[in-house]
């Protein structure tokens, strides 16, 4: 159980790779003070750096069996999560918007200044997702019984 | 100033990967090249000394506090690879240097379940210990591109100007560095 949590965990943090990748790549950063992007450097690498604690605090747990680790890794996948829903919603509702000015007649000059955010893959964000649940579930399954 | 390698110098996230001209990787990087060398120190000294459960024991667990150090160093590693401009030779570089930290550290997690099997009162293994060499073997080589990365390529350093404020009078530093920030 707890091997499983760290492989789905690992999954889930590939994915943040890419879109992190891919966020600053299309301006994310560029576009924190007068862009249009919806989120925030905090919300993203709050996420992240809870995200990378949790998983080092998973990684003691399965290397030193103590488990106080387990439930301390869990306790930071909340906010986690919370952070990562954050996301999400913005992410759904900058698509449907964009999807919205696409139907009007949405210009090139339009397309240029596009949030950094639609540049996400749909698949790695859905999967990032499903992974992200999965991590939560097992980690939790793993904690309460070791 | 070449803009491109300028992209490489700033942080994507100051609070992660460390401010401008003090990057929090150099540091990380300590915990796991320290453990895993006094790791290999220690499976040489048990076959020296008369009991050597505590080392073979320590090195069990310098392994372990390597790779929580390591997985801690590489995702602000990741962080500073992000902040540098792809399809360059320096990106080329910290991927090939990513990906053999990544090899090693896996290794090292081989390494460290192995051992969980090995009698304690007793040295340490060769199978084991060879792994450990091989290791650090190719940590040193991919130690050699991350400093490449750093003193060639100047990546998450800061510009030419800043450092040259170091070499100037005491007296003069600051206003050689306010100068600095204001070009």
């Amino acid at each position: 159980m707890a091997v499983a949590a760290l492989v789905a965990w690992v999954v889930t943090a590939l994915g943040g790779f890419v879109m992190l990748a891919r966020w600053i790549s299309h301006g994310g950063l560029r576009q924190q003070h007068v862009g249009p992007t919806r989120f925030p450097a905090g919300l993203v690498f709050g996420h992240f750096g809870l995200a990378a604690a949790g998983l080092v605090l998973w990684i003691a747990y399965l290397l030193a069996d103590i488990d106080q680790l387990a439930w301390a890794a869990f306790v930071v996948l909340l906010p986690v999560a919370l952070l990562g829903f954050a996301m999400f919603a913005r992410w759904t509702g900058a698509r449907r918007r964009g999807a919205v000015g696409v139907a009007a007649g949405g210009t090139g000059a339009a397309a240029g200044a596009e949030p950094a955010e639609q540049a996400l893959p749909v698949p790695v964000v859905v999967a990032h997702g499903v992974f992200a649940v999965t991590t939560v579930v097992l980690v939790l399954l793993a904690a309460l019984s070791a | 100033m070449d803009p491109r390698s300028d992209l490489g110098k700033h942080p994507v996230s100051a609070v992660l990967a460390g401010p401008y001209g003090h990057p929090f990787h150099p540091i990380l990087v300590t915990v796991p090249i320290g453990a895993w060398v006094a790791g290999l120190v220690f499976d040489v000294a048990s076959h020296v000394v008369a009991s050597p459960t505590f080392l073979t024991a320590g090195s069990t667990w310098l392994i372990g506090i390597g790779i929580a150090g390591a997985v801690a160093a590489a995702l602000v590693g990741f962080l500073d690879l992000l902040a540098i401009p792809s399809g360059t030779v320096a990106f080329r570089t910290g991927l090939v240097h990513m990906g053999l930290n990544l090899g090693v550290t896996a290794a090292y997690a081989v390494g460290f379940f192995w051992r969980r099997q090995i009698d304690l009162a007793g040295p340490v293994p060769i199978g084991p210990l060879l792994l450990s060499v091989a290791g650090l073997a190719v940590l040193g080589l991919s130690g050699s591109l991350g400093g490449r990365l750093a003193y060639r390529y100047g990546v998450r350093v800061v510009d030419e100007a800043t450092q040259a404020s170091g070499f100037t009078a005491p007296a003069d530093a600051g206003s050689a560095q306010r100068a600095s920030r204001a070009q």
